[in-house]
This record gives structure tokens, C-alpha cells and sequence, in this order.
């Protein structure tokens, strides 16, 4: 099953959209062929629904006469932090969703399927504070919700992402320092964003996430126009983030813009990858269920 | 100055505005649009802004100037030489094609010829007159102008122009184009439309146009005031050598004259060679045909622009001989038609001569035969006459059949049969008999034996003075009046009259009057007695000499003068005298043609086999008048009794040579010319009528096409990158 972005986006409030998606990664995962098995077995669990059954220990069935399936060191342990960049530039999208939107479809999803393995879940939405905000927190961190694993926190994941709205400069890199801080231990970082950034500080805020033995994976969301610019009138193009615009010919800068944006995509994947930061480049018309199934795949067989 | 044909295309110069209006469109209020990835539209805008904007003014200059180039072309404009008048007609012409149809627009450039490439021209030009313009067509060739004589009024009968053209050849004819336009103004003046316009397709040379006439005028309409000035025509001149050089070699004269240094019939043929371009020709064949056979070749040089002689010599067979010197072409270009010319030269027969000696002598010189012998010597005559010395009664026994020419010197009266052999011969063969006398000679017996024979009965013998006796010299006859006219006198010039007239004669015959003789006189001595008579008695001649051969009567063989009258006497009698060649006609002209005696002219066959047409003074006249000559080259008479069937008679045929100017195409002075017609402004020299005809000027409407296109490569370029 793939899930239409656009079929997606009508799907009504965040928390359907998530687990249509998480469902969608969960019955792709049962097909695949990639079964990791690297760590270490940890502890038996009573078995639930949803787990997998060639886990099932059929010796404590035999002793026990119930169903106990093995856990392993890398799932009790893991703690997963999902940094979503809402700077200005990802609240672009004319399709049908925003980037931040898909974002947060992904996010949600990724939330789901961390707690219903066990994992605990953090949230922070990278991004200056709401102007209503009440809590205290760093520059450049908007929202934040701590690490834990329980059904009603992931609600309470969903709901924060939710409520978010892209605005403001990107302030990715300050984020990337708090949740450096935060994680504390050894902790998946899972980073949402453009990576737009005027500064270019977010791509040595990654490495040094990564330099703190941090696991970091960058979804790094574009929309498809952002892509391929399929303008052709003459346009004012207006920054999202502050108040830069410029007036041009789309035709007659296509050519240049499409080279600039290739040689960013590139140089930032390269540059991440020889920091052994995991990148995925997604467009927002892409399936997000494909999208994470063919991420998890790519995780378990390495 | 600009001028356009079709200015009404000039409105799509408004269509210029078309790419403003796209520039304009181009430039509106942008759309806003907040955009993520503002940062690399900045960094590319940055880098192509400047670009950008010089691109596209560019592109609007390109599709500006292709759009102009277009409409402009489409107009099609030319630049008008300045100062012209603007009185100029425009609007519909009547139009009169004047095609050079002489001899030299037979000049071959590739495969075709400048007439060919003019007709062609003169078809388009045909093809491009409005439904308006009536036109006329006329070829120019020969000294009367047109060849038809004159130009028709312009009419709107367009098939008749174009069949008149299509069918149109050129001629061997000079041309006068000069007078051609004057005429074709002429003609002009008989067509309504107030345009006029003279078209002329012709190659330039200078020979075929008059720098000091006047330049053509159309005459004012029939209904204008007395005294009001003629129009001035617009003048087209088409080149149809499109402004090349013509070099050109001609043979342009021939001369052809016996010579003793190839012995009996040798003759020495001298042509002319002209050398009509600006290189110098070396190495030029020129060969000497006669008939199908090439009898002698020789390799001449001629300077640029000059001329050079080239003697080739043949011994000729007797009689009318034609032939041709010719050169022999390697250029793929030029005039063929000039390059050779026949010739017509009437070769003497040889005589055979028998002397019948009436007081032969053992001693050499008082021999009656021996300054007559002397005279026929084959040394002095080139082996012409063969003569024979007989003494009187060997003679009469001898079979005369072959010989041409008998001498009779003192011989006394001949036996009935002799004379009687001798009449026969004269009267059926043509053979010639001289007579002269002698202490030998009885008039009375001499009246009797030959009769007929003799011009005119001999008299009494006159002793004007005795031979050695004083003061006989001044008492002895002299020659008095002599035709010098006749043939046997023709070789006196007037300085060598003096050796004939101090010739002394001291005895010699009188003759009995004979009013009713038609015996001729050729020559008096002082006291008014014949010393010459000539009779025409059936085919032949009678010569009668009325004192001795020999010194004995007179002194005269051994004056120089003796020596040619009795060469060409001999000659005359056998009818094989050295007759001069006819002169040669000219292509364009009539030549008269005199029948022989009792024969009449029946028709002359061209070069190409086919009669000319014959004119005749009177209906019934023997002699006529052949021509005019279209085509140079030999022309053979045929002569024939009135009601009788015609023969070729060679005697009488003539050769027709082109004008030698048509060789020359030098071309005439271009800013000379435009002046003597009337001025640039209505006058021009074109390499094609497309360029000229409807506008005057120079032609832009190809580089404008070629800038149009240049635009649109380059927009093209520029829109692509």
C-alpha cells in the first residue's frame, strides 16, 4: 500500500494521518526480506499484538505456556529524538501538503512506530517562539517535549506537531545544540528540515551532533517546485524568512538555479555523508510510508 | 534617394511594433511569490541580471530588424542615383524592346550566346510588364536600323510581342543602335500612355553606338503646340555580357595575289588578324583551305589590340578557285563567326599556243618568230603559255583541236583548207587567232584566203618611212589613241604609257572602210589608221595587227612595252587572262551580278544553299541585282539562256564578308553614353531589365532578404542558449 501525499493530506487531523502512515511502513516491513538481527537479546516481553511473532521464544512457551517474545539491547535502550525544523522556508508547498505538514505526517509516524516498539520519543520544533508561549525555553527551540514511550505521550508528540506553523529565520543549528544537551546519552536524532539556512551553520551543527556519538538521520524535505522551478512568468520572489525578494525570468535563470540547487544537494549530502550523518533527500510528492519503509530497510541491512 | 515599387508593403513596417509588444509583456508587474529556496534564485539572479537584460534588448533589436528587413525587402526599394527628375513616369509605360540582333551578339560565353541571354532577358522583361503597359519589340541590326525596317507602335497584343521575340535570331549584320533608339522613340510617340520607356538588350560595343547623336526624343502628341519640346524616354540598357570583357581574334581581311616565287599558279595569301582583347595571342593557327582540303598552315602573333598579317602561300588550280583562311579556335568563348573569311580568286587557264612563223630565218634574230617566241618564253609568262613554232606548211597540215591561241606572223595567204580549219576552230572552240604581217603578206590574196577572219579587209600597205633611212624616226608612225582600258592595255599605268608610245612603226596595212563592221579598234597610230582590230567572230577572237611582229616594219618588239600587250593578247585571245578577283560584298549590302553575253542571271545560291532574293531593273534584263547579303560567305551565281535550264557559273561568284567592326566589342564608355541619352537620370546601364525595370536605381532588396535572415539566425541562436 502507498499512500498518496494528496490522498494523504485529506485525511483530516495529524494523528489518523501518522498511523495511516505507520500502518503503511509496518505491512511493508512484514513483506521485506531484510530481517535484522544484530543486537543483543535483552529481555522476554509478554507478547502483544503488533509484535512479531518469529520473535516469539517458543522455549519460554514451552516452560510458561504463554507467549513471550525476546527484546534486544538496541530496542529497550533506544531514545529518539525528532528535531522539526518550522523556520519560514517549510511552510512552503502550493501541492498538498506544506513541507512542514509532511514534516510532520513523518514525524508522526516515526513517533508511532519508535513508542510501539518501546522506544521513548522527544520532540523539538526548531523555530523562534510562539510570540504567546509561556514556557521557558533556549533560543531557537519553540516547542520541546521530553523523552518517554507511553501512547499518551506520542498524542502528546502528535498535538505539538499539529499546532506547529513554519515562520521566522531558520534557527535549526541553536535546536541542534539543545538537543545535543538534552539527548544526554548515546540517542537516535532524527532531523526534519529544509536545511535552508542563511547562516550555513546547520550543517556543522549536524556534524558536531554526529562528533557526540549521536545516531543522526536528516530527512531533508524540498518540494518538488522548489526542485525543479516549473515557473515561467516573470516573478518577485520573496523570501519566507525574512524580507529579501528579488524580481527575475524563471526561464532565463532556470538553468542557473537548477545547477545551484544540485550542487547544494549534493555538496550537503556529500559533506553529511563523509561525517557519517544518514541523509535522506525527500520531496514532499513522494509517498511518506515509501519514504520510511525504504529508510527503516536501509537501517536494518546496514 | 530611396524609391520603392510596391510601397503598400511598407505598411507592414508596423508590424516592428509586434516584438515591442512581446518586450513590453515580457517586463509587466511580476507576480509575487513567497518562495522557500529564495536563496539560489538570488545567487543565479545575481550572476545573470546583467546578461539577462542586454540579451533581451538584443533580441528585441534582432526581431525588430527582421521584421523591417522583411517589409522593406517586400517594397522593394532602390537607391535612387541623385539628382534625378522627378518628371520621371511612374506608373504604367509603354514600353519599346529594342533587341541587338547584330554580329556580335553572336558572341558564345559557355553554352550560350549574348543574343540568347538578351532574348531571355527580353522575354522576362516581357513577362513583367504591368496589363497596363503596351509594348513593341524590334530587331536592331543592319544600316536601316530595325531589321524589319521599322518599329510598330507599342500595342497590347502580348502574343504577337512574345512570338516576334521567341522566333527573334541574330543576323550577320552590323547594327546601329543609336538609331535604333532613335526610331524606337519614335514609336513611342504613337502610343497614348504618357510613360515611355525604351528597353534595349545589347552588349555595349562601342561600334554599334554613336556618342555624338542626339539623344532619342519622343515627339510631342499630335495635338500639342508647334514648337513644344520632345520627351526624353526612360532608357534601360541591358547588358547582356553583364559587363565582361570580350576578347575576341578575327580574321578581317584578305588579299590574294599571284606570286613568282612558287612558280606557274603560285599565289600568296595574306590575311589580316585582329587581336580584340587586352592580352597579346600567340601562337594563332591560321590555315588556308581550298575546298575540303587544308593546303597550308602557319602560326601568326598578335598584339594586344592590334592587328598582324600572316602570309600563307598555294599553287591553285586553274579557273575560279574558292577558298578560306581561318583560325583555329581553343577558347570555350568568343565569336566563331569572324573567325575566318572565303576568297574568290579566278586562277588563269594555261594557253597553248601554236606560232606559225611565215619567214623563218637560220640566224636567231631575224627570225620572223623570234621576239614573239621570246615573249611566250615560259620564264617570262611562269609557264602559263606553251607555245609552238611551225613553219607555214607544217601548220597547215597539223591538227589544231588543242591549241588555244594561233599566231600568224608573215605568213603569206593560207590554203583554202588551213583557213577554213582555222574559222571553225575560231568560230565553235573560241579559238583565238592573231594576225600580224609581213613583207609576205598580199592584201589582196589575204582578203580572199581568210575572208571573215580578218577584222577588216586589208587595203593598201603604207610606207610611212624608210626602216634605217634618215630622219625615219621622224616620219615613222606613231601609237595615237589607245584604249587603255582594254585588257591588253591594262597593265599601262600612266607612267608606262611611254614605252608603247614611242614605239616607230614604218610600214604597215591601211584597211578598207567598213561602216557595217562590228570589228573594234583598240588602238591608232597618230595618222588615224588601226593598229590593233579586234573582231568577236562566233565563240573566239580575231586580234589583227596591222604591221610586222618583227623589226621589219617597225621597232616596236623591241620596246618593253611589247613584251606585256602580246602576253596579255595571247591570254585575252585564249580567254584565260589574269582577270582581277571580284571584290568582295559586304554582309548587309546588294551586289549586281552581269550575265555573260546572251545569258541571263537566273538566281545566286547563298552560303546556305538557298537562293537570294534577285532584283531586276527591268523585267526582261539579263543582269541583276542580288541581295541584300544576309550571311557572309560564297556566293555562286547560276546564269543560263532565257528559257533555258540555269548552270552554276563559277566566273561570276563573289564572297560577302562581315563588317570586321562586329569583331570589336570593346565596350562602349558606360558614363559617355548615359550622357549622350540623356543624362543618369534617364538613362541607365543594367546587367539585367529585372534590376532596372520599374525602379531606377540600385536594387537593396537582397541584402535586406540577406539582414532579415541574419536576424533571424541570431535571434535563434539566442533564444536557444
Amino acid at each position: 500500500m502507498t499512500l498518496d501525499p494528496a490522498l494523504l493530506a485529506r485525511l483530516g487531523p495529524l494523528q489518523v494521518r501518522a498511523r495511516k502512515v505507520m500502518e503503511g511502513v509496518l505491512t511493508g516491513l512484514h513483506k521485506s526480506p531484510h530481517h535484522g538481527q544484530s543486537v543483543e537479546f535483552s529481555e522476554h516481553k509478554e507478547y502483544a499484538p503488533g509484535d512479531e511473532i518469529r520473535h516469539i521464544d517458543w522455549r519460554a512457551f514451552a516452560k510458561l505456556d504463554k507467549y513471550y517474545v525476546k527484546r534486544f539491547e538496541m530496542e529497550t535502550n533506544l531514545r529518539a529524538l525528532l528535531v522539526v525544523d518550522a523556520s519560514g522556508s517549510m511552510a512552503y508547498g502550493r501541492g498538498a501538503m506544506t513541507k512542514l505538514q509532511y514534516a510532520a505526517v513523518c514525524a508522526g509516524a516515526l513517533a508511532y512506530l519508535l513508542s510501539r516498539q518501546g522506544d521513548q520519543v522527544g520532540l523539538c520544533i526548531s523555530g523562534d517562539p510562539a510570540p504567546d508561549s509561556t514556557e521557558r525555553l533556549p533560543q531557537g527551540v519553540r516547542e520541546f517535549v521530553p523523552f518517554a514511550s507511553s501512547p499518551a505521550h506520542v498524542q502528546e508528540v502528535l498535538r505539538r506537531l499539529e499546532g506547529a506553523s513554519g515562520r521566522g529565520p531558520t534557527l535549526l543549528p541553536a535546536a541542534l545544540d539543545f538537543a545535543a544537551e538534552k539527548a544526554g546519552r548515546r540517542a537516535l536524532v532524527i532531523v526534519l528540515s529544509d536545511l535552508f539556512d542563511a547562516t550555513e551553520r546547520s550543517i556543522p551543527a549536524l556534524k558536531m551532533l554526529r562528533s557526540r556519538r549521536h545516531d543522526v538521520l536528516l530527512l531533508q524535505i524540498h518540494d518538488r517546485e522548489e526542485l525543479d522551478f516549473p515557473f515561467d512568468d516573470p516573478t518577485r520572489f520573496l523570501s519566507m524568512e525574512d524580507d529579501r525578494q528579488i524580481e527575475a525570468q524563471p526561464r532565463q535563470i532556470r538553468e542557473s538555479y537548477l545547477l545551484e540547487m544540485r550542487n547544494f544537494l549534493e555538496g550537503s549530502r556529500r559533506e553529511l555523508a563523509r561525517a557519517d550523518v544518514e541523509v535522506q533527500q525527500i520531496a514532499t510528492d513522494a509517498a511518506p510510508d515509501r519514504v520510511l519503509l525504504e529508510l527503516l530497510a536501509r537501517r536494518e541491512a546496514a | 534617394m530611396f524609391q520603392f515599387a510596391h510601397p503598400g508593403y511598407l505598411w507592414g513596417l508596423l508590424a516592428v511594433a509586434l516584438p515591442i509588444l512581446v518586450h513590453l509583456f515580457n517586463q509587466r508587474r511580476p507576480r509575487p511569490l513567497a518562495f522557500g529556496a529564495i536563496e539560489f534564485v538570488l545567487r543565479s539572479q545575481r550572476q545573470k541580471a546583467r546578461r539577462l537584460r542586454l540579451r533581451q534588448i538584443l533580441l528585441l533589436a534582432l526581431r525588430c530588424l527582421l521584421i523591417a528587413a522583411v517589409a522593406l525587402a517586400l517594397s522593394r526599394p532602390s537607391l535612387k542615383p541623385k539628382g534625378v527628375l522627378t518628371a520621371q513616369a511612374s506608373g504604367p509605360q509603354a514600353t519599346a524592346l529594342v533587341l541587338d540582333a547584330s554580329l556580335s551578339m553572336r558572341y558564345r560565353i559557355g553554352s550560350k550566346t549574348l543574343f540568347e541571354r538578351a532574348r531571355e532577358e527580353a522575354l522576362a522583361a516581357l513577362d513583367r510588364l504591368g496589363p497596363d503597359e503596351p509594348a513593341s519589340v524590334g530587331l536592331c541590326a543592319g544600316a536601316a536600323g530595325f531589321v524589319s525596317g521599322g518599329l510598330p507602335a507599342p500595342s497590347f497584343d502580348r502574343l504577337a510581342v512574345r512570338r516576334l521575340l521567341q522566333s527573334a535570331q541574330p543576323t550577320y549584320l552590323g547594327s546601329d543602335l543609336t538609331s535604333c533608339m532613335t526610331a524606337a522613340a519614335k514609336a513611342l510617340g504613337e502610343s497614348p500612355v504618357p510613360g515611355k520607356r525604351i528597353i534595349a538588350f545589347t552588349d555595349l560595343a562601342a561600334h554599334g553606338i554613336r556618342l555624338d547623336a542626339p539623344p532619342p526624343l519622343v515627339p510631342p502628341p499630335a495635338g500639342a503646340p508647334p514648337g513644344t519640346p520632345g520627351l526624353k524616354p526612360n532608357i534601360v540598357l541591358v547588358d547582356a555580357a553583364q559587363g565582361s570583357q570580350l576578347p575576341n581574334s578575327a580574321v578581317i581581311a584578305t588579299a590574294v595575289r599571284p606570286t613568282a616565287s612558287l612558280g606557274a599558279r603560285g599565289y600568296e595569301v595574306v590575311a589580316t588578324i585582329a587581336n580584340q582583347s587586352a592580352h597579346s595571342a600567340s601562337g594563332l593557327q591560321v590555315s588556308l583551305k581550298i575546298g575540303p582540303n587544308v593546303l597550308a598552315k602557319g602560326f601568326v602573333d598578335v598584339p594586344a589590340h592590334g592587328t598582324a598579317k600572316k602570309t600563307l602561300g598555294a599553287v591553285l588550280p586553274a579557273g575560279v578557285v574558292t577558298g578560306r583562311v581561318e583560325l583555329a579556335r581553343e577558347e570555350a568563348q568568343g565569336l566563331d563567326e569572324d573567325d575566318g573569311q572565303d576568297f574568290v580568286v579566278h586562277v588563269p587557264r594555261d594557253v597553248k599556243a601554236l606560232i606559225v612563223d611565215g619567214s623563218p630565218s637560220s640566224l636567231r634574230t631575224r627570225d620572223e618568230a623570234f621576239f614573239v617566241e621570246a615573249a611566250l618564253a615560259p620564264a617570262r609568262t611562269g609557264g602559263r603559255i606553251v607555245s609552238q613554232t611551225l613553219d607555214a606548211d607544217a601548220a597547215a597540215n597539223l591538227t589544231i583541236d588543242s591549241v588555244d591561241v594561233v599566231l600568224l606572223l608573215n605568213v603569206p595567204a593560207p590554203p583554202k583548207g588551213f583557213a577554213e580549219k582555222l574559222r571553225n576552230a575560231v568560230v565553235h572552240r573560241g579559238m583565238g587567232l592573231f594576225i600580224a604581217l609581213g613583207d609576205h603578206v598580199d592584201p589582196d590574196s589575204y582578203n580572199d584566203a581568210l575572208g571573215d577572219l580578218l577584222p577588216r579587209p586589208l587595203h593598201l600597205l603604207k610606207t610611212a618611212a624608210e626602216p634605217g633611212a634618215q630622219d625615219s624616226e621622224d616620219h615613222a608612225a606613231r601609237f595615237g589613241v589607245v584604249e587603255w582600258t582594254h585588257p591588253l592595255f591594262r597593265v599601262f599605268g600612266p607612267a608606262e604609257r611611254e614605252g608603247l608610245e614611242s614605239a616607230r612603226t614604218f610600214r604597215y596595212a591601211l584597211l578598207k572602210p567598213d561602216p557595217a563592221s562590228p570589228a573594234h579598234t583598240l588602238a591608232f597610230y597618230d595618222d588615224g589608221a588601226p593598229a590593233l582590230i579586234e573582231n568577236r567572230l562566233g565563240a573566239g577572237r580575231v586580234l589583227l595587227y596591222t604591221s610586222s611582229a618583227s623589226r621589219t616594219w617597225t621597232d616596236w618588239p623591241i620596246r618593253v612595252s611589247f613584251l606585256p600587250v602580246l602576253q596579255q593578247a595571247v591570254s585575252y585571245l585564249a580567254s584565260a587572262l589574269e582577270e582581277r578577283s571580284p571584290a568582295p560584298a559586304a554582309v548587309g549590302a546588294e551586289r549586281a551580278v552581269q550575265a555573260p553575253q546572251g545569258l541571263l542571271v537566273a538566281q545566286v545560291i547563298g552560303p546556305d544553299g538557298k537562293p537570294v532574293a534577285l532584283r531586276r531593273e527591268k523585267q526582261d534584263e539579263a543582269d541583276a541585282t542580288a541581295g541584300p547579303l544576309q550571311l557572309p560567305g560564297l556566293y555562286r551565281p547560276q546564269v543560263g539562256p532565257p528559257k533555258g535550264t540555269p548552270h552554276e557559273d563559277l566566273s561570276l561568284a563573289f564572297v560577302a564578308l562581315a563588317d570586321p567592326k562586329e569583331g570589336d566589342l570593346r565596350r562602349v564608355d558606360e558614363a559617355e553614353l548615359k550622357a549622350q541619352l540623356g543624362g543618369a537620370g534617364s538613362a541607365q546601364v543594367a546587367a539585367s531589365s529585372e534590376a532596372a525595370q520599374g525602379s531606377h536605381g540600385t536594387p537593396l532588396w537582397s541584402g535586406l532578404l540577406l539582414l532579415g535572415a541574419l536576424a533571424l539566425l541570431g535571434e535563434g541562436a539566442l533564444t536557444r542558449r
